[in-house]
């Protein structure tokens, strides 16, 4: 998987956002989107809400967590436990890229967010490592990791799955002629 | 949406070839030291240091893998076959010590294929010798996995030159998923840029040819 394929997952996630434009509802595929009225905030998909912000028709809000203080509370907490803490969102990663590429004129302290984040993200790929090399040297037949968003795993899956996959034809040596050898004529 | 337009056949599992895996066909050319069980008439020419037509009974040459595979059975006996070096019971021991250390390249850059191979020729270590190359991989995942995820835009030459090619394949997995990674981060996944292949091919423009 790309980490476009996964960009384009996240941008189905709902952000709110102030038009300066009116418009009736609309009905899509999707589902509705509501009366939009100039001033009122609404509830929108985070890709028609980049399209507004590019053609400058609204401002868009920040989600709850992108905060300085939350998000520096996250981290700590992310950097005591062991295990993966949960995330604020389960796209945090494109949705702060997204954002601060867009919209950072909306976006208070947008500096000090992108470098919080990108802590958070160094943080829990180092777990990701270090639980996949624990995986790997006890010879685990399954592991169970909560909280890890798909952007995380799309980063280690080419990998991880290659080198599992190289652990099982080592493997199989050690049962010895379960196959029945079958030696190709000459 | 992978960059690649075809994707090559991947190496054979345990002690079975994959027949159109060129990696398995390149190791097959590896050379193992025999010993012939029985004369082969006017064959004398397979061993470059003997001068007469016939191989006697009892020589010791080199052949390689897949000739020594046909050649082996254990009913009739025609061949014995050595371990090379890098799987007896002394480096066996270095590579229980610590499987960091050594130079997977030097020591015939299929140590692992050529383990697996090995394994249809019967030795009483067989067990050993499976035992051993599962724990050197398991021992030396750590390092490629750090030097693969960490490593963008270095050169990685000095990395890789002490990697087998197993593991070599490993790397590359690890590092096109570090720089797609990367390539997203910077917006630049979005651009379009020329296909490898056509960068690759460099075919003549038309300003070229009309000078």
């Amino acid at each position: 998987m790309d980490p476009s394929e996964v960009e384009f997952l996240a941008e189905k996630e709902l952000v709110k956002i102030i038009p300066n434009f009116s418009l009736d509802k609309i009905y899509l595929i999707g589902g509705d989107l509501g009366p939009f009225n100039p001033g009122l905030p609404v509830d929108v998909p985070l890709w028609l809400a980049l399209n507004f912000k590019q053609r400058q028709k609204c401002r868009i809000i920040p989600p709850d967590w992108m905060d300085v203080e939350k998000l520096e509370e996250i981290r700590e907490l992310e950097k005591r436990e062991e295990a993966f803490t949960p995330v604020p969102s389960p796209y945090y990663m494109e949705l702060t890229k997204l954002l601060l590429n867009h919209a950072s004129d909306n976006i208070p302290k947008a500096d000090e967010i992108r470098t919080l984040v990108k802590d958070i993200w160094d943080t829990r790929i180092a777990k990701l490592r270090l639980s996949a090399d624990s995986f790997i040297s006890q010879q685990e037949a399954h592991a169970k990791l909560d909280n890890l968003t798909l952007m995380e795993i799309n980063t280690i899956r080419e990998f991880l799955l290659d080198s599992l996959n190289c652990m099982y034809k080592l493997r199989s040596n050690l049962q010895p002629g379960s196959s029945g050898r079958t030696f190709t004529d000459f | 949406m992978d960059a690649q337009s075809y994707h090559p056949v991947p190496p054979g599992v345990g002690t079975e070839e994959n027949f159109l895996s060129l990696d398995d066909i390149l190791l097959s050319h590896q050379r193992l030291p025999v010993r012939t069980e029985c004369a082969f008439p006017r064959l004398g020419f397979l061993d470059r240091s003997s001068d007469s037509e016939d191989l006697p009974e009892g020589t010791k040459m080199e052949l390689p893998l897949w000739l020594s595979k046909g050649l082996y059975e254990r009913k009739r006996r025609v061949l014995s076959v050595k371990l090379p070096n890098v799987y007896r019971e002394g480096w066996r021991t270095v590579f229980t010590a610590d499987p960091n250390v050594v130079n997977l390249h030097k020591m015939g850059p299929y140590y692992y294929g050529l383990g697996s191979q090995m394994l249809h020729f019967d030795s009483p270590e067989n067990t050993d010798i499976a035992q051993t190359l599962l724990q050197t991989f398991i021992g030396r995942f750590r390092r490629v996995m750090d030097c693969s995820q960490n490593a963008y835009n270095e050169d990685t030459s000095s990395l890789l030159e002490r990697l087998d090619c197993l593991e070599k394949a490993l790397f590359q997995a690890g590092q096109s998923g570090l720089n797609g990674f990367q390539s997203w981060e910077k917006g630049r996944a979005s651009q379009l840029t020329a296909s490898s292949l056509v960068l690759n091919y460099r075919k003549r423009k038309m300003a070229d040819v009309e000078d």
